[in-house]
């Protein structure tokens, strides 16, 4: 089904009336006041056809009849064509300067609507979604709400523009204003309707064209088997294949669209030789005057482009629909209540606890299972588990992102930092990816800098902390971006630091250096650390050790190497890796 | 991962070679486009005519039908049917050129997109770069479709607009050559005004695109980081610099809105003041000078017919410079070379045992775009020799250079200086396809295509038996890990393979590599700590992949190095050490050092 003509469907009447509503509504003075341009536009369009009528009939016509016409009335004459054309010319300025105005305001406040939302909604609520669709809500979405915004005052002024034009056709000559009043609805209906088959194969087209891009997109991803593959050849054909369907959709519309421009560019002109042969009669009856006529056949030459936004109009409507109902369905979605605030303050000489906390994301599902645990403030935990077993749902917890099911997380006052396992960084300079505009001195950015043993890699290059990351800046490998990530959690001088695996990219010296340091700055804070190397255990006091959601064993990694079999076998499996040396 | 090295991104094309020279090179590259174009033109020229018609007709009736006290509406009867034929004739005329032009656009867009495929797929793998990943998916995507929106408008306007131009300019001539000129005159100067305007607004529309990705870019940023957003308070001070981005964007949208704005109606005031002109001049000379009253109604419509095209030329005056640009952008990534450039005269690898031969290679990766030096040699004056069949561990530090020379080997670089012998032969004289069917490097991350892990095994050998592919997974010992997952052979991996974990899909490619059976294997190993259950499947497995074949590890691990055969070891791009791993740590030298840090790193 085409866009048009789901725009033209009953009981979509209700819904364009409360978009156009809420669109207006935004920023309504300067949408009014595009209309109030649109509609001088119409009224000077048709006095543009007057002004033709007055200088055919008592300008050009007595000069060439009689040979003369007053030197007054020459003037007046081109003073009206001038005068008007130039008023037709502000009000067009008036209407497309406001009409934009009024777009890209609402486009800015819908914006802003959407992202107060994402910054409202916690973690638990981010996690269900896909990131891919929230962008959209605040891009595109935003973008295609506000298209029908655009042609919508001059499309509202041509209905005042038929209206005015009809009335002064009909009040000059009956007969022949019935010609035209006749060829407005016949204009209108065969833009419309060929407008929406058009259409059909342009949404088509374009559907294919997301194809086309999502499989370029993935084989250009997957070079590197490709290449090893020497798979070159089958993947362009592969491609060609969605290409070539694009093609043929393309040519469909081609043939479509190549009628309708011939047909409605043609309309107006058959309209106009109608006009002009009925006119001829009506003249001879003395009905109507030549300069009449002509204004007439004027009017209709200027009408072919407002007649054409009305199909604009009617096309871009459900566009717009459809992206304002997806953001106002996330804004109608309650903001849940944000797990960071039911986190209690642990008692003096507690650094971090844990009472008999559940997680699940699905109901009989669980990830934590009734755990519970204190850790004395300034102590370090490895915290030790298979894939699967909840190491990252229980940080997420203890810092609050997640709020627990059942049980309550007690933490000693002070920062909390996470440091998570895949180290994410925006595309700004490395010393704003450490503050996150949080107030710290380049003396503090450059102090974490070093104790998360990025000082020499920051310093080498061009810029320094200033160098910034991103598409056009600098590019850091995995190893460097988690010592990043890490200063950013060092930088607030966190009372408890959580790390998720944090030095998995990094290779055994650069590990061992950043444990070092860390070791020698953390003495005050307690620490959860997640640990798959033994030298991250070697780090730790004590050893936590998870399995399948609930606590095990908490104690020192020798006992619980002696007694646990599965820990034993979890953690040897370095151990075997080396024996083999 | 070996292939990050940023390198300079060659075929962006900025400047060089103006609108015309690029319209030049395209039409060579896509003979297509200039195919019955003399035609097209035929056709255009029948509409343009039906245009032309209706001013001619109005002369014609007002002088010789509608004559003050002389109306004769019988000769307006065969004036309008003779208008109404041609008319007619010029809108077939017109949707003929229209869909001609469309149909070979297409045709030409479609050669075009599948010689980007076929190129991009070939360059180079230091033009494949993540950071220039989006570039090229967009040379192939967006920058084709500024080519189609230009063929479905901008082109067709210049067709008919331009034959429509010559034409009314033609008949005004005809009918009075001073009025003709006297409108010439009054619209010179609307062409400079447009022009001006026109470059000041794309460079606003330039604007905006830029504001509108960044725009777009933040919101994926706070998404995306949503949870780490939240881990340091930041969500807010991220919300805010969306919104600052946001009035960034506005300001500049509103801006273009204006200038559009002023540009739009400029084609009608003008169109007035030639009126005006006629008008005044026409009547001034009165009936002495050969017109007629006819003559000036019919000149009045043809001054507006004149300015119709113009006003529309202006506007897609900006859509031909996007197209003109994006063609270029095209035409840079097709200058670019090709990877290593296929041999004209192709060697056959000999069949059997293919033993790998460097000598004296050196290799340096092209410096980044903006750094003042020329980038010191990733690999230097490395010679060695590895038997068919042997298995060799390469390690050394980051940057040491053991991932270049696995790049080397596997021929997908060439050396600057030196040579890579396969099986005798250097890897220059081998097509591509005789190396990739002995050769194969699995990649430390390796990327599974969104379909089943069937059908990314499939991807190996196109072709190939289910009895195959059973074989091979039976080969590297892996059947009861399938038969483990609920959907066997027909789980889905999701896009990049994402919904299988990191380790899974190493198992998927050591499938992989067992199906496309190689003589030689060269293994980039995964830093990333991958769950130990899995890891030791995919431990065993490499083993009984590696069997019997010339393997080449690049290490991360040295407890890989100690099972090797021959360990060779790399630093600062040179060939340090070669030998046993208990040769090399009695030797006490580089291996000695690097095998110590790492003992201490997983020591508990």
């Amino acid at each position: 089904m085409s866009s048009t003509e789901s725009a033209l469907q009953a009981g979509s009447w209700r819904k364009t009336v409360h978009l156009l509503r809420s669109l207006i509504g935004k920023h309504p003075a300067d949408f009014f006041t595009a209309v109030f341009g649109a509609a001088m536009f119409a009224l000077l369009t048709v006095a543009s056809t007057v002004a033709l009528d007055y200088v055919v009939d008592d300008v050009i016509g007595p000069r060439f009849d009689d040979g003369r016409v007053a030197d007054a009335t020459l003037w007046t004459g081109v003073a009206l064509i001038s005068g008007i054309a130039v008023l037709r010319a502000s009000a067009v300025v008036v209407r497309r300067t406001f009409a934009g105005r009024a777009q890209f305001k609402t486009a800015r406040s819908l914006n802003a609507d959407v992202v107060d939302r994402f910054a409202a909604q916690p973690v638990t609520w981010h996690q269900r979604q896909n990131t891919g669709e929230l962008v959209a809500r605040a891009g595109v979405d935003v973008d295609a709400s506000i298209e029908v915004m655009a042609p919508l005052p001059f499309a509202s002024s041509t209905i005042l523009l038929v209206l005015v034009a009809a009335t002064r056709m009909l009040m000059v000559d009956v007969p022949l204003g019935l010609i035209g009043v006749a060829a407005f609805p016949a204009l209108i209906v065969s833009n419309v309707v060929f407008q929406h088959k058009v259409e059909r194969h342009y949404d088509q087209a374009q559907a294919e064209l997301g194809r086309l891009s999502s499989a370029v997109h993935e084989s250009f991803d997957g070079v590197m088997v490709v290449k090893v593959f020497g798979a070159e050849r089958r993947e362009t054909e592969r491609l060609a294949t969605i290409a070539g369907s694009l093609r043929a959709t393309r040519r469909k519309a081609i043939r479509v669209r190549s009628m309708f421009d011939a047909f409605v560019d043609t309309l107006p002109t058959v309209v106009n030789i109608l006009l002009l042969v009925v006119g001829a009669y009506r003249i001879e009856a003395g009905a109507m005057t030549v300069g009449a006529l002509t204004s007439f056949i004027y009017l209709f030459t200027l009408l072919s482009l407002p007649l054409r936004l009305i199909g604009f109009a009617l096309s871009s409507l459900p566009v717009s629909r459809a992206g304002h109902t997806r953001i106002e369905t996330l804004l109608a979605e309650p903001i849940e209540p944000d797990p960071a605030g039911a986190i209690d303050v642990a008692p003096h000489g507690v650094g971090l606890a844990a009472h008999s906390v559940s997680f699940a994301y699905e109901p009989g599902r669980p990830i934590l299972d009734d755990v519970s645990f204190s850790i004395p403030a300034g102590r370090t935990v490895a915290l030790v588990g298979a894939t699967g077993s909840g190491k990252s749902t229980l940080l997420s917890v203890l810092a609050g992102l997640l709020g627990p099911d059942t049980g309550a997380v007690q933490r000693s006052s002070g920062a909390c930092s996470l440091v998570f396992q895949e180290a994410l960084l925006l595309a700004s300079s490395i010393a704003d990816n450490v503050s996150l505009g949080g107030r710290h001195s380049d003396a503090e950015i450059n102090a974490a800098l070093s104790r998360s043993a990025a000082a020499d890699f920051v310093n080498a290059m061009p810029g320094g902390a200033t160098a910034s990351l991103g598409e056009r800046g600098v590019s850091l490998s995995g190893g460097q971006r988690q010592r990043v990530a890490l200063a950013r959690a060092l930088v607030r001088r966190p009372s408890v630091l959580l790390l998720d695996d944090t030095t998995s990219a990094l290779d055994a010296s650069t590990e061992a250096e950043v444990l070092a340091s860390l070791r020698d700055t953390l003495t005050e804070a307690t620490v959860v650390i997640v640990a798959s190397r033994p030298s991250t255990i070697g780090l730790a006091d004590e050893v936590m050790y998870l399995a399948s959601g609930r606590i095990v064993a908490y104690g020192l990694h020798e006992d619980l190497a002696a007694t646990l079999p599965d820990y034993a076998e979890l953690v040897s499996a370095y151990e075997v890796d080396r024996g083999t040396a | 991962m070996i292939w990050t090295a940023t390198n300079e991104p060659t075929g962006t094309g900025h400047g060089s070679g103006g609108a015309v020279a690029t319209i030049g090179r395209g039409v060579k590259i896509v003979p297509e486009l200039r195919e019955g174009l003399g035609l097209t033109l035929f056709f255009a020229s029948l509409g343009a005519a039906g245009r032309v018609s209706v001013p001619i007709l109005i002369h014609q009736a007002i002088d010789r039908g509608l004559r003050r006290n002389d109306v004769r509406p019988n000769t307006v009867v065969v004036l309008g049917a003779i208008g109404m034929l041609i008319v007619l004739v010029g809108a077939v005329g017109q949707r003929t050129a229209v869909a001609r032009l469309g149909y070979r656009s297409e045709d030409a867009l479609y050669a075009l997109r599948v010689k980007l495929f076929d190129h991009i797929h070939r360059l180079s793998l230091a033009d494949h770069v993540d950071e220039r990943r989006g570039a090229l998916v967009s040379r192939v995507t967006s920058d084709i479709e500024t080519l189609t929106m230009f063929f479905s408008w901008g082109a067709i306007a210049w067709l008919l607009d331009g034959v429509v131009i010559i034409l009314v300019a033609a008949v005004m001539l005809s009918y009075d050559w001073m009025l003709a000129l006297i409108v010439f005159v009054v619209v010179a100067p609307l062409i400079v005004v447009l022009k001006r305007v026109q470059n000041h607004l794309v460079r606003t529309y330039d604007s905006v695109r830029s504001d509108t990705a960044s725009l777009y870019g933040q919101v994926g940023e706070m998404v995306t980081a949503a949870e780490m957003l939240r881990a340091y308070g930041a969500t807010d001070e991220l919300a805010g610099r969306v919104k600052q981005s946001a009035r960034r964007r506005t300001k500049s949208q509103v801006r273009a809105g204006t200038i559009g704005a002023l540009l739009f109606p400029s084609g009608e005031l003008f169109g007035a003041l030639a009126v005006s002109a006629v008008v005044l001049v026409g009547v001034w000379r009165g009936p002495g000078s050969g017109l007629t009253a006819g003559s000036i109604v019919g000149f009045v419509f043809l001054t507006y017919r004149f300015l119709e095209p113009i006003a529309e030329l202006t506007e897609v005056l900006d859509q031909t410079q996007t197209a003109v640009a994006g063609f270029r952008r095209i035409l840079g990534v097709l200058d670019t070379p090709i990877g290593p450039p296929e041999p004209d005269s192709p060697a056959a690898l000999p069949i059997g045992p293919l033993p790998i031969d460097l000598r004296n290679v050196t290799y340096a990766y092209r410096p980044r775009p903006g750094a003042d030096d020329s980038s010191d040699p990733a690999l230097r004056d490395v010679s060695l020799t590895i038997p068919s069949g042997q298995r060799v561990a390469i390690v050394g530090a980051t940057g040491s250079g053991k991932s270049t020379m696995a790049l080397l080997i596997a021929r997908f670089a060439d050396p600057a200086t030196g040579a890579v012998l396969l099986g005798g032969i250097d890897a220059r004289q081998v097509a591509n396809a005789d190396i990739r069917s002995r050769l194969l490097l699995v990649p430390q991350a390796p990327f599974l295509f969104d379909g089943t892990i069937l059908s990314n095994l499939e991807f190996a050998r196109p072709g190939s038996s289910y009895a195959d592919v059973e074989q091979a997974i039976d080969d590297v010992g892996l059947t009861d890990w399938l038969d483990a997952l609920p959907d066997g052979l027909s789980t889905q991996v999701g896009e990049r393979g994402e919904q299988i974990s990191a380790g899974e899909r190493q198992l998927v490619a050591l499938i992989r590599a067992a199906l496309a059976a190689p003589d030689i294997l060269i293994l980039d190993e995964a830093t990333s700590a991958v769950d130990p259950l899995t890891e030791v499947r995919s431990a065993r497995a490499l083993e009984r992949l590696s069997a019997g074949r010339t393997t080449i590890a690049i290490a991360h691990r040295l407890s890989t190095a100690a099972r090797a055969e021959r360990v060779i070891v790399m630093d600062q791009a040179r060939l340090v050490e070669d030998g046993t791993h208990e040769d090399l740590l009695a030797a006490n030298g580089r291996y000695a050092e690097l095998y110590d840090a790492w003992l201490n790193a997983t020591a508990t």
